[in-house]
Formats: C-alpha cells, structure tokens, sequence
C-alpha cells in the first residue's frame, strides 16, 4: 500500500504537471487522441486517412497544419481570427456561471430545505437536462423572431464591429443558453459543499460567539470551500468552453466552435485536427492550472489526493 | 408419595393469547411514497406511444403531403405539419422509437464497457489499474462533444447502429471510474478470495461476485445514460451530424428548427422538443431514486 501512495503520488505530479513537458508534451499527449482514431480509421480498412496522418504528424512538428479543405486556406488562417470572438463568449460565460453558481449556491445552503431552496434545485435540474440546443432555438422563437428585441445571429451586425453594445446584443441569447447548461452542475456541486462544510464543528463555536448566520457563511464556511471551487473551476475549462459548440452553432456565432461543427460535417480533416489540437492543449493546461492551484492554496490537498488514492 | 395428579394444579392461563396486532397491510399509496411514480407513468404512456406507433399514428410519417405544408396544429394534423409536409403527430411517435433505441443501446453499451473496464482496472494491480485510470481519466477531461464530432467525421454517414456506438464510445469513462472504485473496495473480501480458491476465471468472478455487488450503486449512473445519449444523438442531428433528415428521430425532427425560425411555424420546433424535454426529466426522475440518499444530519448554522 505504501509503495503504491508513492508510485500515485510521483506519476500525479510528473504526468499533468511537469514543466519540461510544456508544450512538446501538450502536443503528443492529445494526438493520442488521434492516434487512436487513426487506428480506428485503419481497422475501418481507411488505409488514406491512415497515411494521411502520418504527413499531417510531420508537419504539425514543424507548425504547419495543411490547407482547410473547405476553405482552401492554410488552416491556421481560418482559425486565428475567430479565436477572439469565442474566447469572449467563453470567458464571459465561464465568469458568469461561476459568479452564479456561487450565489445560488450560497442562497440554497442559507434556506436549507426550505421552498426556495427546493424550487431552486428543481429548476436548476430542469434547465440542466434541457437540450442545449432546444433552449436556443425556442429563445430565438421567442425574443428574435416574435419579440424582435433581440438578435438571432452572427457576433455583430454589419459595420459595428467595434460597437460594444451591439457585440452584446449578440452575446445575451448564446450566453444564456451556455449558462443555463453549465449552471446547475457546478451550483449544485458547490451547494452540496457548503451543506457538509455547515455541519462542521467550529460552525457552532461560531455560533456560540454570536456570529449572524450569514457571517459564519461568508467568513467561515466560504472561505473553507474556496479551494474547491477553485479547482473545479480550473478544471472545467475546457467543459465550459465546449458549451460554445452548441451555443455558436444554433446562433451561427463566428467561432472555434461554429467551426468545429462545420469541419465535421464536410470532413475537413485538417480544420479538424488543429481545433482538436488547440482544445487539448486547453485540457492539459488546465489541469496543470488546477493542480498549481490546489497546492498553492491548501498544500494538505497533496496527502488529501494520496489517500484518496490508498482507498 | 402419590403421582402428581392434574387437579393438584390449577392452570392459569391456559387460553391466553398473546395479542399481536394484525401486522397492518400497506396501502398501495404507502408502498408507492418516495417512488417516481409520476415519472413513470409518463415514461410509459410515451414509451407505450412509440412502440404502438402504428396504431395511433393517423398519418404516414414519412408521406409528403404536399398540400399542407407548414399547416399549424388542426383537426386532421394533430401537431401540424413540417416544412417538407409530413404530419408531426405521426412523427412524434415513430420517431420515438428511434430516440429510445439510440438510448437504450447506448446505455448497454456505456454499461458493457464502463463495467469491463472498470472491473479490470480495480482487480488489477496497481500499475495497471494507474495507468487504465489515467487514460480514463484523460478521456474524461476532454469534452465528449469534441470526441463525438471527431469520430463523426471519421465515419461518415450515420446510421442508428454506428451513432449509438459513438455515443457509447465516448460516454463510458464517468461510469469505469465509479466501477473501479467499488470493486477496490470489494477485491480483496472474503467471498472473492474464495471464489478465486475456488478457480473461477476473471469472467465470471465479475458476472457472479463483482457486478452483483456495485449493481446498486452505478443504477444511477447507467440509467442517466439513457437520457444523455438520447440528448446527444439529438443535439448531434439538429447539428446536422447525425441522424439524416429521412430517418425520424426527435433529433433529425428538430434538424428541421432552423427552417422553422424562418417560416415562424412554432409548433414545429415546440411540440418535438417538449416531447424530448419531458421523457429526459423523467428517465432523470427515475434514475435519482436509485441514487444513494446522503444522509447528512442536522445543520448546525
């Protein structure tokens, strides 16, 4: 048992976190991915795609990644200049539904059981298993195509690129769908938490010193829970940002996402292969992040994910 | 000394009866208190729809009916009709039949291969099971969506066959890590060991010992599979990457959406969708009540 919490305890910090590995190993570790698929596409008797593969390894080495076949231009080209626009939609999103997550959170764990907490939970799980896509399309049946008040697409209307508001016009209806299918996950997550954390002993010391509710909430059990939610955070990145695949496509949103979707459809491998890349190398990142973060706030987490293992 | 006789002796008692109250039957509303009943009972009525397609189906679903393209909701097209003129009411239940298979053959393959794969990673030794583990582990962290439009786009066209499978292959990992984490826990307990003594092979010490074991504990996960795959192949077919617009899913109906938000014909994406919205939260509804109740005590705040 001791032998194995040392192996677990070494290969947890040199497999995500070592930092020779940086970007060399970001790239081999998501063709793994590929690997596989591309094994699959052999055993599928594709013999080209296999072949294929092998020329865009060689050359992804050496930065270039072909031409998109849809677009005939070097793949890197198509992808630049929507990175921006879904970083933002994303970024803005994940800052969102974590601000959010907290509140709700906070408000359910405040009136445990109560009403409120209970339609919360239950509303919550409703907008959770609600399709994504589903929600944007009937938003976009409501306050587009019958209300008019809002924008059913694109990032920007024609010649307003630099306007802001018109940008955020844009984003309400994607950011909305893309926090009502991340939200309750992580709020509920977090909700369960703060209920465990709220049954801790020295809650009742507070108490007894004649600390308000909230206080004990804010200042105490808040505060305890924070690490947490710290690195479910970094470690749902690449979760969140993947909500911009639904979001971009029905809002035909000019982005990675929007993107992927296409190169999926008219089988642009090479589209594909970068944007694959590219959400890999956010996969591992993050994970590095999450695990930097872990230890930077709370080192017990260390010996907290040894035993874990041990079990 | 003369024998004991009877009349020496007064017997008290000897009619009592120990009272025991009628152990009193449960009412069917008692037995069924805490039971998703409500859920299933939907369930049914729409699965019991889908597999009955024929028979309520008023319409061909696939019947172009050219002359009322776009009608809303009437007396001889129940839901109305789409952008191509077929009837939705028809659609609704044929297309039923293709969304619940998707999920149930995807939840038996998620469970087939998350309970292998789990099974093996926790017997296993522990190098094994470390690096089964990462590998799981690394699957699980990369959005499923991105897997999917990978795998997509190496296969080509799609079928209910070939959709179901890359919904399954990249649906499995959740579900391997909660197997393995009950079967370390259960590997080295006597019933095991024995069995092992006793010479059974790996296949079915898994099939006889193991699986009865976490059964209860991964209901949760393997029902909720159904709902997530039925909500991925439609997520996939509205996108335009999974089922055709020939073969009629919930999905490939609502692929439709978009013509619909230009023709301003609601009924179209509405009717559908809540069909979809509705048997997801039920199938959630019943897979919660497998979910093991956290009993956490009083709170203190």
């Amino acid at each position: 048992m001791f032998i194995l919490s040392v192996l677990v305890f070494v290969f947890a910090r040199i497999a995500p976190g070592d930092p020779l590995q940086s970007f060399y190993g970001d790239a081999v570790e998501s063709m793994t991915t590929e690997e596989l698929d591309a094994a699959r596409a052999r055993l599928g008797l594709d013999a080209p795609i296999y072949v294929q593969y092998i020329k865009w390894l060689v050359n992804a080495c050496r930065g270039d990644f072909g031409l998109s076949l849809k677009y005939k231009q070097p793949v890197l080209a198509v992808v630049s200049p929507l990175i921006g626009n879904t970083l933002l939609l994303g970024g803005i999103a994940y800052i969102l539904v974590f601000a959010l997550a907290v509140l709700l959170a906070i408000a359910c764990a405040l009136h445990e059981d109560s009403l409120l907490d209970k339609f919360l939970c239950k509303l919550g799980t409703v907008l959770y298993y609600t399709p994504a896509f589903w929600l944007g399309v009937v938003l976009v049946l409501i306050f587009a195509v019958n209300l008019h008040v809002l924008p059913s697409s694109g990032a920007y209307d024609v010649g307003k690129q630099n306007d802001v508001i018109n940008r955020l016009r844009h984003m309400v209806l994607p950011l909305f769908v893309m926090i009502a299918s991340h939200l309750w996950y992580y709020a509920y997550m977090i909700r369960n938490k703060l209920l465990d954390e709220i049954r801790r002993d020295y809650v009742v010391l507070a108490k007894a010193k004649g600390l308000s509710k909230r206080r004990i909430l804010y200042k105490h059990c808040l505060r305890n829970v924070a690490p947490t939610i710290v690195s479910i955070m970094a470690i749902s990145i690449p979760h969140v940002l993947s909500g911009t695949y639904i979001a971009e496509s029905v809002f035909s949103y000019p982005g990675i996402g929007n993107l992927s979707v296409e190169s999926a459809k008219y089988h642009d491998y090479n589209l594909l292969m970068l944007l694959v890349l590219i959400t890999g190398t956010l996969v591992v990142l993050s994970s590095i992040i999450a695990q930097f973060i872990n230890e930077a706030i709370d080192p017990r987490m260390k010996e907290l994910e040894v035993q874990q293992c041990e079990q | 000394m003369r024998a004991v006789e009877n009349a020496d002796f007064e017997i008290v008692g000897a009619g009592y009866k120990v009272r025991r109250p009628e152990p009193r039957k449960q009412t069917l509303r008692e037995k069924l208190k805490g039971k998703p009943v409500f859920s299933l009972l939907i369930l049914a009525v729409i699965v019991l729809g889908c597999i009955l397609a024929p028979v309520i189906a008023n319409h061909d679903p696939s019947g172009f009916y050219l002359d009322s393209l776009n009608a809303a909701p009437n007396g001889e097209f129940y839901f109305g009709t789409d952008s191509l003129g077929r009837d939705i009411f028809s659609m609704i239940w044929y297309g039923g039949q293709v969304s619940i298979v998707i999920g149930l053959l995807s939840m038996v393959m998620i469970t087939i291969i998350g309970v292998t794969y789990g099974c093996i990673s926790g017997y296993a030794g522990a190098r094994v099971d470390l690096v089964l583990m990462r590998a799981a582990e690394i699957g699980n962290s990369i959005p499923s969506i991105l897997l999917v439009l990978m795998l997509v786009a190496l296969m080509g066209k799609q079928n209910i066959l070939t959709l179901s499978v890359i919904i399954s292959v990249t649906g499995w990992f959740g579900l391997a890590r909660i197997v393995r984490s009950e079967v370390r826990q259960i590997r080295m307990s006597d019933y095991v060991l024995a069995a092992r003594c006793m010479g059974s092979d790996f296949g079915s010490l898994m099939l006889h010992h193991l699986i009865p074991n976490f059964v209860s504990a991964i209901m949760f996960v393997v029902i909720s599979s159904i709902s997530s795959s039925i909500s991925m192949e439609s997520t996939l077919s509205f996108l335009g990457l999974g089922l055709p617009v020939d073969v009629i899913s919930w999905g490939s109906m609502l692929s439709l959406a978009n013509k619909a938000l230009l023709l301003n014909t609601w009924w179209v994406i509405i009717i559908p969708g809540l069909f979809l919205l509705v048997t997801l939260l039920c199938i959630t509804n019943v897979g919660n009540y497998f979910r093991k109740e956290i009993n956490r005590g009083p709170s203190r705040l």
